[in-house]
């Protein structure tokens, strides 16, 4: 007598087409949702590296649109700069005309309400705003950093803080975003408001004009190396600009690698996985359509 | 004559078992039967022993208990992991990193909105952002850890459930022992009583691991592996639930002692084991996060200064531990305490236009905050675990499936009808039966022809 062997060969035939059926489910949904990773438990390792790359990739997008709002800012105070630069050199030609001999009283104190223009257009400079914020008064950004005050000798007084804001342009990388006035303007030896107090005085007094027009050049060489920090400030950002930009490419195919399904292969997997059903209801169909019930006579 | 009697009533006996093994030929949990001929004893006729036929002594039902043992156990191995996949599908769905709408969105946008209000730390749009941001943040963990726990109430309310099935199973499978002890003494084959029960001790190793042992007398007594008896005899020691005062889940009793930590199989572990292990395991990883979160954003707060050069305060409800070590609750209970987003100290010296502390907090991002682990990478772990508790038990799952397959196969071909088997039986009865027919009707036309003999004609 030969091995007894499990008569209910559909129960096999079941098994497998279950087996089968839950590979075709997940083919199925990786080639629908075109993600290999549709729940934590497919890849729990990915899951929790995808995590990761989400948090930093989104960071970059933070520091990203901080670079944009900055550079808005910088550009303004920049161009502010400018113009700084070349009121004072205004202002120093005034001076330089000033000092020539031929002129007469009338001709100095014209000449003192030109630089007395130019020190307004400069003090409105000072005090520009970029969304309602003072660009030049530290970071007391709500204060407006220059007034004038007779009591002075500069004719003006400084309200802002010498202190100023760092933001972080990308990880651990933070970059002052200004400069106070009290450093832009002047430091210890050399003042802007000053040093144009003194030539519209010496104008209309008569007194050194020569003296004071170079101070007023000692000013512009100095508010001009001062200025640098935007430009280089600028640069920064752009390279900062970059390399995130590069970095979010980077972790954006990473993360695509992670989760985004080969669809080549999700497809083949899928064909492959209906060629196995086919072929397991055929059999299923072929098993025991006849047993010897079938041939005994039914007399 | 009366052997070819004799004959005629066992091969019936035997096409009647044949029958009854055709007609259970798809009955689940059926194992065929095979009736036992055996010869009468002998009569003496004068010096010669003369055989006196057939009698069918019992119908032998044809199963391999050890084999049905293995297959119970691996059935209860199948239905703990089975349940368990099944409750924590519902924990990883509720951590939908693979959508990218899980709780790193929220984190990373809470973190986002400080670093965006240093770039500006007066503007109010930024600052109600931050603080929007911060409260979807608390919405987010208290949504999810509410729903851990909803979860886990569901899964026990199962186990009550279970423990009731358990104990319905239990008093049949002690019924049916009696029934077959009685017809055991009797002398008759309680194959289909046998039947029933294995059915039952199936379905109740599907609940609860069991280990089976059979006494002479038919009768099966049952025990959980670690040796809670369930069974025995007629008898069956039902099991009974009871609220934990403390954490309001049910405990397991089986007389008064606790056996809830020592089930080792079928769908009571698996629920168990959700229950009472990785679903507090994920809840107090959550918890941790949400405290850490809590706390180091408040430190930071009370370091700065407001929109009105005042001292900051809270910006999250701080967490009190109801235990002393324990951050249980710290999620659920998450809210931000602030209420007007003037309030964000996002200066480090009072004045307006400062930065400093809103940097500060942005960076709390990457500061060990939580467990010596920043936010993110114990986020990470934890998600991490949530997905390998489910993809190794479905791996395991896979695994025993496999056996248990196996298993089937092996005890189809030992206790399966094969009705390629019965129908030569059946012909092989038949014949033999007409034969004894013919036997019959042959001794009766000799004995005609002998009453003929002395009929006048």
């Amino acid at each position: 007598m030969g091995i007894r062997v499990n008569p209910n060969l559909y129960g096999i035939i079941l098994s497998g087409l279950q087996t089968n059926t839950q590979l075709e489910n997940q083919a199925l949904q990786q080639v629908s949702s075109g993600q290999k990773l549709n729940s934590l438990s497919d890849d729990p390792a990915a899951a929790s590296s995808l995590v990761n790359m989400r948090i930093e990739s989104s960071s970059d997008a933070q520091y990203l649109q901080n670079i944009s709002s900055l550079t808005g800012s910088l550009n303004v105070a920049d161009s502010a700069l400018s113009s700084v630069v070349e009121a004072l050199t205004s202002a120093q030609s005034v001076g330089v005309e000033g000092a020539n001999g031929t002129n007469n009283t009338s001709n100095r104190q014209a000449l003192a309400q030109e630089v007395q223009g130019i020190q307004q257009e400069i003090m409105g400079l000072a005090n520009t705003t970029y969304n309602g914020e003072y660009l030049f008064s530290g970071t007391a950004t709500t204060t407006q950093p220059y007034v004038e005050d007779a009591t002075s000798a500069s004719g003006v007084t400084y309200k802002g803080n010498d202190s100023s804001n760092s933001v972080e342009i990308s990880e651990g990388q933070a970059m002052p975003t200004s400069l106070p006035g009290s450093q832009l303007f002047s430091n210890p030896t050399t003042s802007v408001f000053q040093s144009l107090q003194d030539l519209y005085t010496a104008l209309n007094s008569n007194g050194n004009i020569s003296g004071a027009t170079t101070e007023v050049q000692n000013a512009l060489n100095y508010v001009s190396t001062q200025q640098t920090f935007y430009g280089n400030s600028v640069d920064r950002l752009n390279n900062a600009q970059t390399f995130l930009t590069q970095e979010q490419t980077q972790l954006t195919e990473t993360e695509g690698n992670a989760v985004d399904v080969n669809m080549a292969t999700a497809v083949t997997d899928l064909s492959q996985t209906v060629t196995t059903q086919q072929a397991l209801l055929a059999a299923g169909g072929k098993i025991s359509q006849l047993n010897l019930f079938d041939y005994l006579p039914s007399s | 004559m009366s052997v070819a009697l004799q004959s005629l009533l066992a091969q019936q006996g035997a096409m009647g078992v044949v029958a009854n093994n055709i007609a259970n030929s798809n009955t689940p949990g059926y194992s065929r039967e095979v009736p036992v001929l055996q010869e009468s004893p002998p009569t003496l006729m004068g010096n010669t022993m003369v055989g006196s036929g057939v009698n069918m002594s019992t119908v032998e039902s044809v199963r391999d208990n050890i084999l049905n043992l293995r297959i119970d156990q691996e059935t209860s191995q199948q239905s703990s992991l089975g349940s368990y996949v099944n409750s924590m599908n519902q924990v990883q769905a509720l951590f939908n990193e693979t959508q990218g709408t899980g709780l790193q969105s929220y984190l990373s946008s809470f973190f986002n909105s400080f670093t965006s209000l240093s770039t500006d730390p007066t503007s109010s749009p930024l600052r109600q952002a931050a603080l929007t941001a911060g409260e979807n943040l608390a919405g987010a963990f208290s949504l999810t850890s509410q729903n851990l726990s909803t979860i886990q109430q569901g899964l026990d309310q199962s186990v009550v459930q279970t423990v009731q099935q358990v104990n319905q199973l239990t008093a049949q499978v002690a019924n049916l022992n009696q029934q077959i002890k009685m017809i055991s003494n009797s002398g008759e084959s309680p194959g289909s009583l046998m039947d029933q029960r294995d059915e039952d001790l199936t379905n109740l190793s599907n609940l609860i691991d069991t280990a089976v042992v059979y006494s002479a007398d038919g009768t099966a007594s049952v025990t959980t592996t670690n040796g809670t008896l369930l069974v025995s005899g007629n008898q069956n020691d039902a099991l009974t639930t009871q609220a934990d005062s403390a954490t309001g889940m049910h405990e397991i009793l089986a007389q008064g002692t606790d056996i809830t930590s020592s089930i080792a199989g079928g769908q009571l572990q698996g629920l168990i084991k959700a229950r009472d292990s990785s679903i507090p395991s994920t809840q107090s990883s959550l918890d941790n996060l949400a405290a850490g979160l809590i706390s180091a954003m408040n430190t930071q707060q009370n370091a700065g200064y407001n929109m009105n050069g005042g001292k900051g305060v809270d910006f999250f409800t701080p967490f009190t531990p109801t235990t002393a070590g324990s951050n249980a609750g710290a999620a659920t209970t998450m809210t931000v305490a602030l209420t007007d987003p003037s309030q964000i100290a996002a200066s480090s010296d009072g004045t307006t236009g400062d930065n400093a502390n809103a940097t500060a907090m942005a960076n709390l991002e990457n500061q060990p905050i939580v467990s010596g682990q920043t936010p993110g990478a114990y986020y990470s772990n934890l998600i991490n675990q949530v997905g390998n508790d489910v993809s190794n038990a479905t791996s395991e799952q896979t695994a025993v499936g496999l056996v248990l397959q196996q298993l089937s196969n092996q005890q189809s071909s030992i206790s399966g009808v094969s009705l390629d088997e019965e129908a030569t039986n059946l012909v092989m009865y038949q014949r033999a039966y007409e034969a004894s027919a013919r036997v019959i009707s042959v001794v009766d036309e000799l004995v005609s022809t002998t009453i003929d003999m002395f009929t006048p004609s």
